[in-house]
């Protein structure tokens, strides 16, 4: 099967909110994600001749985006994120005490097994995933949602070392696992 | 014999990287006698595995309420306008 592009004058119409979702679910931050469907939009208009008509218009459009956004991760210089890193590295997880024990309390969360509680699983997650500070939202994202590579996460995102990226990363989790005790047990 | 805190991290670790024999040993050790952690590596794991599934599946994780401005997307618009305004003039 072949594909064809519609006229550019429909392009925002018909994918502008899932470009949007899309860009927004990974880059959490509302400017950037409109930002992002723009240069899309604007460079899919000049890529147009190119379209080889292999895969439908909205994944080329993905595409496109995917690759805006992983310039927008490059473009976050080391400056800017280095004290949010260092701040979140030097504070203790407030989940233990002095002597590394746990001081709170908790169960294991039931498996989401049904596809119906895996739905409902997900939207408490994206609530929790909604509250984390960007850069750890986008940090989590990254590596569990996209699957991209420990390595890649660190380049992409300017973390100075793999430790720091094992123990943001073990963070974010250890959050998130919280938020998803104390919302989804009893959602 | 590890602490919780350091458990949590190897657990978190596990999950992206395959961990030395003495870290395995620790992890194995510390579980062994430690239900809260057990429960810990246990949701960790649980939530790797269906983010990714969701992910690979291309889930949207947003709502579908989640959507462009009125405001941005008639900035939007504007700019693509612009351009292929500026395109009719090349062509």
């Amino acid at each position: 099967m072949v594909y064809e592009l519609s006229s550019p004058e429909q392009w925002l119409q018909t994918h502008g909110d899932v470009l949007y979702r899309f860009g927004l679910a990974r880059v959490r931050e509302p400017e950037v994600a409109e930002d992002l469907v723009q240069e899309t939009l604007l460079a899919a208009l000049k890529a147009q001749q190119n379209y080889s008509g292999k895969a439908s218009e909205r994944t080329w459009l993905i595409g496109i985006l995917k690759h805006k956004m992983i310039d927008y991760f490059r473009k976050q210089t080391r400056q800017n994120t280095q004290e949010f890193d260092d701040e979140l590295l030097n504070n203790d997880a407030e989940y233990f005490d002095q002597t590394g024990h746990w001081q709170i309390d908790f169960s294991s969360w039931s498996k989401p097994d049904k596809s119906v509680e895996q739905e409902q699983f997900l939207q408490v997650l994206e609530q929790c995933i909604s509250r984390l500070p960007a850069r750890m939202a986008q940090l989590f994202m990254l590596r569990e949602f996209e699957d991209m590579s420990s390595d890649e996460i660190c380049q992409l995102m300017s973390i100075s070392s793999m430790n720091n990226f094992w123990v943001m990363l073990s963070r974010v989790r250890g959050q998130l696992r919280h938020c998803l005790d104390l919302n989804w047990n009893n959602a | 014999m590890l602490t919780c805190k350091e458990v949590s991290y190897l657990a978190s670790k596990k999950l992206d990287k395959k961990l030395s024999l003495g870290e395995r040993l620790g992890l194995i050790l510390h579980t062994a006698m430690c239900g809260m952690c057990r429960h810990y590596v246990r949701d960790i794991e649980v939530l790797h595995q269906l983010m990714l599934k969701a992910g690979k599946k291309g889930q949207a994780l947003l709502p579908d309420s989640a959507k462009l401005s009125a405001q941005s997307r008639e900035r939007i618009k504007q700019a693509l306008d612009k351009a292929l305004h500026a395109n009719d003039k090349t062509n």
